[in-house]
């Protein structure tokens, strides 16, 4: 199977999950503090388009979904009303961003694209920024420790 | 036993990430590759055939990559076979509680079979299922 071809069969799986996502995004918008366990659906979709798009070299898409996760990670434990619904509103903009960049994978990123990235980065920040990350090295150190 | 013929499991919710390992593993020269969808066909397929090698990515429901390693190192059957984390989950508290579970290698994606085939080896050899 080609590169492309792989892509191709990774755009058709991951629009399921985008639409996963957007359900459940629907859902938390219905009831935000009842319902805001669910951000943990779409962090897990975000995560899983994040996973392979970074294993296709879809280096748009994963910076997206990488704002997504975190954020939706973040919301999972988000105190206030104002809070969630900020998470829901980042969220579906990154969602319908990774749902277009899906059906344009080959395009460069916009200059709308950038300020939706910015503004995901700023919203993130505001909620306590992202888990600390670890690169390979790290891991080989900590894994050579055990 | 030929590398090429060690039985190796693949759990991965992922569809198109089942295809590209197994065709990076093909490249690697390994052929005899089992792909599953989640943790619970990966538990149904550890107790039909063994298995010199699991492969397991993190985030699959219902059962996801942790809960199977942990399944896998508890079992009084399969706590040794050699359990690689290939995954795009690099928080250090996720990493650091699947080391300490006792996961062999942990590969954050993307792959290539430069990588998959030195680090694979490695924990076979470290296994002594591979000499």
């Amino acid at each position: 199977m080609s590169h492309i071809e792989k892509i191709h069969d990774f755009i058709q799986e991951l629009n399921g999950f985008a639409a996963t996502a957007e359900e459940t995004l629907k859902k938390i918008e219905e009831n935000l503090e009842q319902n805001k366990g669910l951000f943990s659906v779409f962090y897990e979709r975000m995560f899983a388009i994040r996973g392979t798009a970074q294993q296709l070299g879809l280096d748009n898409i994963t910076q997206i979904a990488r704002l997504g996760e975190e954020i939706a990670h973040n919301a999972t434990i988000a105190q206030t009303r104002p809070q969630i619904r900020k998470c829901v509103s980042s969220l579906w903009d990154a969602l319908t961003t990774v749902k277009y960049l899906l059906e344009h994978h080959t395009e460069e990123t916009s200059e709308e694209q950038n300020i939706l990235i910015h503004r995901l980065e700023n919203t993130l920040r505001v909620l306590g920024g992202s888990r600390e990350k670890v690169s390979s090295d790290d891991i080989d150190a900590l894994l050579k420790r055990k | 036993m030929e590398a090429r013929d060690l039985p190796i499991l693949v759990v991965d919710d992922v569809q198109a990430m089942r295809a590209q390992i197994r065709s990076l593993l093909a490249g690697a020269g390994y052929k005899n590759v089992i792909t599953v969808g989640n943790g619970v066909e990966g538990k149904e397929a550890l107790d039909k055939a063994p298995f010199s090698l699991v492969i397991a990515d993190w985030h699959m429901t219902p059962i996801n990559g942790m809960e199977f390693l942990k399944y896998v190192r508890q079992h009084a059957v399969h706590s040794q076979i050699a359990f690689v984390m290939i995954t795009a989950e690099d928080a250090k508290e996720q990493v650091i509680e699947a080391i300490s579970q006792g996961v062999d290698d942990y590969l954050i994606k993307p792959l290539t079979i430069e990588k998959i085939t030195s680090r694979i080896e490695n924990v076979l050899r470290r296994k002594k299922v591979l000499t």
